[in-house]
């Protein structure tokens, strides 16, 4: 058990380790000199001597190999370095920009599964009815729509067309109502389309025959069907945080929310490597737990030794 | 009946497909307006015989810009598309072919890919390689390949065993003849329907890098950044976001409605 | 001697589809109460749709004719209906011996919901007597677990049970031994039979196995290519078929005893 738990965590580690040195490296050799933009943005007639003292200061001379290591190691006692742009520490600013994110992932996360688990359970029982194939079209209309694409729409016809609501978000409710659409919107349509498929395939299985033929309720033999999809479907929602960390960054700029999103696309512009850097290395370890917690969860779900 | 259903879908939606690659291919024929002249007579003109889509901030006609911006998103998906497919089978094949020590650790790079945040991992790359439609390339090429070489390994693995190629071997036919000419073209179907189900995903991808400002660099006409730039102005001129919403629309859920129903066709 | 007993189960000019393909063809069938009809044919010769058509399965589509089970005409039963008649009045027991149960639940648990649909509380007695005669030891251990751990033997027992449960007048048995090694399939299809003689049931069984329809069956139906090519009582069949294929498939069964 022990031992199951230390080889997650190392997996982990070593997937962590690899992609922050690939993300670190591309870094060292993409072109743009955070030294020469920030003292630009400042103001600063950029000669070579005043560039060479800035490049000094934010220890951009050092080797590639020296500052890669002293930056893993800051890392791990949770030091993720002194912003280039302004010389706060990043560890607070991506943290608060992490909760407002949390908000907003959260919410969406949660209002999209129950939607589509409450529509593929309704698609599924009324398989090739008239609900189930609104419920087609409708999930794969969404599921083919980008991010930015519903959020400009739903801005335009609900905020301008309707004056339902105001165009730049505030942290209250109303204004969290448009991000948290835009972003469940194209989820939903994925859940369902998964949930659906998932469930049809464990719907073909004798049992659900078996169940049948004994005139079990349908009531049951859904709890049953739905019971044992769940692992699945775990599977399926972490792997689909992911996408929703992506699309989060997209509303965040959109709406100008807060977020760890809209943060890493200032650092971007301003080239200020730690924060992009922390940035990735926090939501990939969130989204490599997800991962993994859904993948203990997946197995405990299922008593059966794998074959 | 169900396939020959199928098949009838697939043809219509092929036509469409190949009737707004032809649109884009020739937008110079199409749209007889510069999609990048400007013009300060001609500001936020709403649609009108001029300009059928109407004009953008800058006085650019944005029915020449819709097409021509498709060509930008189109080409750019279908060569990514094409070169994850390209690399990602040849990988695929020498891996499920030789198996050992190439193949683990090919595969293991594979799922290291896998396991991070395909958007995330997009943005910081794209975002860091500063941007241009190269960048977004690279940035969502890295991780598109894995999933076509794990396809072409899987398929590779169960070929090995049958027994034409065993006979292939015993014919004394090298390792490079037998891939090219016996493994490759039993593997290209299911490889090719993947790469169809892609081009959706990818134009996704592509246009929301492109809507984030690290995609096309302005002023190349591109879907993702009209609407991204449009939408300052949405309120005077919702023509500049709406035309290339609608045909970013239009195109993926064309693209997507082949892809499934291709697959459909292949399980039917 | 047939003849005046009373029908359970009627059916008339029964064509069906399964996935697209027809493979049920005009099939008329009656069936009288208290006996053992067994259907033989071989793969795809529909007999396994026709058991689905009768318990009015949605992957089956009948195009023509009907079912009827006692007055009630199951083809044109709506769905909670069907619900109420499958389990108390038809029983089902399918070839795959895990396919009664979801693998991964309590068996008792899943006992539990067959009795609740039928509005009956869980009847542990009841239970306990069939296990006995299916020949299941120590029933509060096996209620206790889940089908995945059991073998096929004991699952297709279970199944067994679970079909006599709510004594139903008619059971379908659609291959439940051939999943089964010989010895384990003897064993189980004489428990099977001892269930009916205390139960009085009704069995329609189906199976491809002739030598196995000779020993339980008091009627034989031969079917191929999706129709009933002869039906008699199971001596005369055997003494004196009729068709050519039913001759074809007597003769094929000492042959293959030789080997």
């Amino acid at each position: 058990m022990i031992k199951k738990v230390l080889k997650r965590i190392l997996t982990l580690v070593v997937i962590l380790v690899i992609l922050s040195f690939f993300v670190f490296a591309l870094m060292y050799i993409a072109p743009g000199d955070p030294a020469e933009k920030r003292l630009t943005s400042q103001g600063v007639a950029v000669t070579k001597k005043v560039l060479d003292a800035e490049r000094e200061r934010l220890g951009l001379m050092k080797p590639f190999l020296v500052r890669y290591g002293e930056w893993l190691f800051s890392i791990i006692r949770g030091d993720f370095g002194i912003s280039f742009k302004d010389d706060m520490p990043v560890a607070p600013k991506l943290l608060q920009g992490l909760g407002r994110t949390a908000v907003l992932a959260l919410t969406s996360l949660a209002v999209s599964l129950i939607t589509s688990f409450l529509f593929a359970v309704a698609s599924v029982l009324k398989k090739d009815g008239i609900a189930d194939r609104i419920i087609k079209v409708f999930s794969f209309v969404s599921n083919s729509l980008p991010n930015f694409l519903i959020s400009v729409l739903l801005m335009y016809f609900l905020c301008i067309k309707l004056k339902l609501f105001p165009v730049i978000a505030k942290g209250d409710l109303k204004g969290l109502l448009l991000p948290v659409l835009s972003l469940s919107i194209p989820m939903i349509g994925r859940f369902i389309r998964q949930m659906r498929a998932e469930f049809l395939s464990e719907m073909s299985k004798d049992y659900v025959a078996g169940m049948r033929g004994r005139g079990v309720k349908t009531g049951y033999i859904m709890f049953n069907v739905i019971r044992n999809s769940l692992g699945h479907i775990f599977t399926i929602i972490a792997l689909q945080t992911g996408t929703l960390m992506g699309g989060s960054v997209v509303i965040e700029t959109i709406f100008r929310w807060p977020g760890i999103g809209k943060l890493v696309m200032d650092s971007i512009t301003a080239r200020d490597y730690p924060v992009i850097m922390g940035f990735v290395v926090i939501m990939g370890t969130i989204y490599l737990i997800i991962n993994q917690i859904a993948d203990v969860l997946s197995h405990r779900l299922d008593p059966r030794p794998e074959s | 009946m169900k396939k020959k259903k199928l098949k009838a879908k697939i043809i219509i939606l092929s036509v469409l497909a190949l009737l707004l690659l032809l649109m884009t291919c020739f937008a110079g024929l199409v749209a007889k307006n510069d999609p990048n002249a400007t013009s300060a007579a001609a500001i936020r003109t709403a649609p009108c015989a001029d300009y059928p889509f109407g004009t953008d901030n800058l006085g650019r006609c944005v029915f020449s810009r819709v097409l021509y911006g498709g060509r930008t998103t189109i080409t750019a998906t279908f060569f990514l598309v094409a070169v994850s497919f390209a690399a990602g089978t040849l990988i695929g094949m020498i891996c499920g072919y030789h198996g050992g020590i190439i193949d683990g650790i090919l595969m293991r790079i594979a799922d290291i890919m896998l396991a991070f945040p395909q958007m995330v991992v997009a943005i910081a790359v794209a975002g860091i390689l500063g941007g241009g439609m190269k960048g977004a390339m690279i940035a969502l090429g890295i991780t598109m390949w894995v999933s076509f070489a794990r396809l072409a390994r899987s398929h590779t693995f169960s070929l090995k065993k049958e027994a034409f190629i065993k006979a292939a071997l015993i014919a004394g036919k090298g390792d490079i003849y037998i891939i090219i000419v016996h493994i490759l073209p039993n593997l290209l179907a299911p490889v090719l329907t993947n790469a169809l189900t892609q081009i959706g995903t990818t134009m996704i991808g592509l246009s929301g890098l492109s809507f984030l400002g690290l995609g096309v660099v302005p002023p190349t006409a591109e879907w993702g950044s009209m609407i991204s730039e449009g939408r300052a102005y949405i309120q005077i001129a919702p023509w500049a976001v709406l035309y290339p919403a609608l045909a970013t629309l239009i195109t993926i859920i064309i693209f997507n409605c082949l892809g499934d129903a291709v697959m459909d066709y292949r399980e039917a | 001697m047939v003849a005046d007993k009373e029908k359970i189960l009627k059916i008339s000019g029964l064509s069906a589809a399964y996935e697209d393909a027809n493979v049920i063809n005009s099939v008329s069938l009656d069936v009288y109460k208290g006996e053992v009809l067994c259907i033989v044919g071989e793969s795809g010769s529909g007999k396994s749709t026709l058991i689905k058509a009768i318990c009015a399965d949605n992957s089956v589509s009948v195009e023509e004719g009907s079912i009827t089970y006692k007055d009630k005409v199951v083809t044109d039963l709506k769905a909670r209906e069907v619900q109420k008649l499958l389990g108390c009045e038809i029983g089902l027991i399918q070839q795959n011996p895990w396919g009664a149960f979801n693998p991964i639940r309590r068996i008792d648990v899943q006992f539990k919901e067959t009795f609740r649909s039928h509005g009956k509380f869980f009847h542990a007695e009841r239970i306990k007597e069939i296990f006995e005669v299916l020949g299941l030891k120590d029933p509060d251990k096996i209620l206790k677990m889940r089908p995945y751990e059991l073998s096929g033997g004991m699952s297709q027992r279970i199944a067994i049970a679970a079909a006599f449960v709510l004594n139903p007048k008619l059971l379908l048995c659609d291959e439940i031994t051939s999943a089964l090694d010989v010895t384990i399939a003897m064993q189980v299809m004489q428990q099977l039979m001892e269930l009916k003689k205390q139960q009085e049931t009704t069995i329609i069984m189906v199976t491809h196995n002739l030598g196995l329809a000779k020993c339980i069956a008091d009627r034989i139906a031969i079917m191929y290519e999706g129709k009933i090519v002869e039906c008699a009582e199971a001596s005369d069949i055997l003494k004196d078929p009729q068709d050519e294929y039913t001759k074809r498939l007597i003769s094929d069964v000492p042959r293959l005893r030789a080997i």
